[in-house]
């Protein structure tokens, strides 16, 4: 995405951003294989039929060798799809780290704009340190199911702090309920009294316990409106997306084609540092920062 | 794409296909083959799952924006339902997404499959390697439409 078509992108986005800020944004995250998007299937036709608007972003991981990618995550979910005419677009994360794709927030600006209530985000099936979605989401969800580990699994940093809300799914495996009990005794420890995180069960075979989840999801949205916190993440996260693209086309790129030109640099490998501070230096950033 | 070469530096878009079976015919080892394969040779590939009806499979490649959409039957039903997916692109004037075919396609019918700009049709034994070149193509065709 270079010159004319970069350009109208930029254009669009920022129109269309301008008619967004009413959806909910929602991170689904977790391990692979550990039903999300069965999960998000289900829980979207149960948010169609309450008469909201519900689109759909699933994420999956491109192959470091070839840049192919198995969108595999609309399977799940589509038949749910087609009964509810529900809209549901699959990205590739191609190379992109920390369980989403460049293309994420781009996305949800266009979805926001359309009008709809919830934009449901399904990450890459991820580790413990795939945190990108918390800057994205207004809420994130994570989900886990019996088996994955005891108690000191439960209170790790990482993923299992920047849940808002967690699911255990799978419920009619066996373990089910000392695993939820392992994450209700740590969330038990929170500090945050503002709001109260809390543990859903939910399985295939009881479709209330998906309408517990979006019940959750509603408290955590009536939270965000209390403390002014809806779309405030998001507005950083695009600031700061569109901050580091400008920087890195218009300050970045041109020093480095400039280091280039400089025929007394050909090898950098001993002042690299030096030179980068000397460029630094003589732009007079600090300058520049009492400017603004 | 060079094996081992990070994926950062490809920087285009990858050609983004459709599988998809639209009948009555749950035999989805050779699509499943083929999804590997596609994803190997550098696609972004979406496997549309067993017995979904024309519609659902024109609604979900518009809803991904796919490049092509490739439709596999081995029952015999292609020149009914592989007609069925061209009239609904046709009345929906889509025209940026290529149709390609495959399954078990006596030679007789694949004039008239080519007709509804169904191409390929190729059948059993054919290289996989054939087929990603005929699909590569295809898709050049539609992205260059998309990009019109």
């Amino acid at each position: 995405m270079e010159g004319a078509n970069d350009n109208l992108r930029k254009e669009l986005l920022a129109k269309l951003y301008q008619y967004g800020g009413h959806s909910q944004v929602v991170g689904i995250t977790g391990p692979p294989g550990i039903g999300k998007s069965t999960l998000i299937g289900n829980m979207s036709s149960l948010i169609i039929k309450s008469g909201k608007k519900v689109a759909i972003l699933a994420i999956d991981a491109s192959s470091p060798y070839t840049g192919g990618s198995l969108l595999g995550n609309r399977i799940r979910m589509q038949d749910q799809l087609w009964e509810n005419k529900i809209y549901m677009r699959s990205l590739a994360n191609r190379g992109s780290k920390g369980g989403l794709a460049d293309s994420a927030l781009g996305s949800v600006i266009i979805l926001d704009s359309a009008g709809y209530d919830y934009i449901i985000i399904e990450t890459v099936g991820s580790g413990q340190a795939d945190l990108d979605i918390m800057n994205l989401a207004d809420t994130t969800v994570l989900v886990l199911a019996p088996g994955l580990g005891d108690q000191i699994q439960a209170i790790k940093a990482g993923i299992m702090e920047i849940a808002d809300i967690f699911v255990m799914n799978k419920m009619d495996r066996e373990g089910a309920y000392f695993a939820m009990k392992d994450i209700e005794d740590t969330l038990s420890l929170d500090e945050n009294k503002e709001f109260r995180r809390e543990v859903i069960g939910s399985t295939i075979t009881k479709s209330e316990s998906y309408l517990e989840l979006i019940n959750a999801i509603g408290r955590h949205r009536e939270f965000l409106d209390r403390a002014g916190q809806m779309g405030k993440k998001r507005l950083d996260f695009a600031l700061r997306w569109v901050l580091e693209d400008e920087l890195k086309e218009k300050l970045i790129d041109p020093i480095i084609a400039k280091i280039h030109s400089n025929p007394k640099n050909a090898s950098l490998k001993e002042n690299i540092y030096q030179e980068v501070d000397f460029i630094i230096d003589s732009l007079d950033i600090r300058g520049l920062l009492k400017k603004i | 794409m060079v094996d081992g070469k990070n994926q950062l530096l490809f920087k285009d878009k990858p050609i983004k296909i459709l599988l998809a079976k639209p009948g009555i015919d749950g035999h989805d080892r050779g699509i499943l083959v083929l999804a590997k394969a596609f994803r190997d040779a550098g696609m972004e590939v979406l496997y549309a799952g067993l017995l979904p009806t024309p519609e659902e499979v024109v609604d979900t490649a518009v809803n991904e924006d796919v490049d092509v959409i490739a439709l596999s039957l081995l029952n015999g039903a292609h020149m009914t339902v592989f007609r069925k997916v061209a009239q609904i692109m046709e009345s929906r004037n889509i025209d940026d997404i290529s149709l390609v075919g495959g399954g078990t396609i006596p030679d007789e019918d694949k004039p008239e499959l080519e007709k509804m700009k169904i191409t390929g049709n190729y059948g059993p034994g054919t290289p996989l390697s054939v087929i990603i070149d005929h699909v590569t193509m295809r898709a050049i065709e539609a992205r260059e439409r998309k990009l019109r």
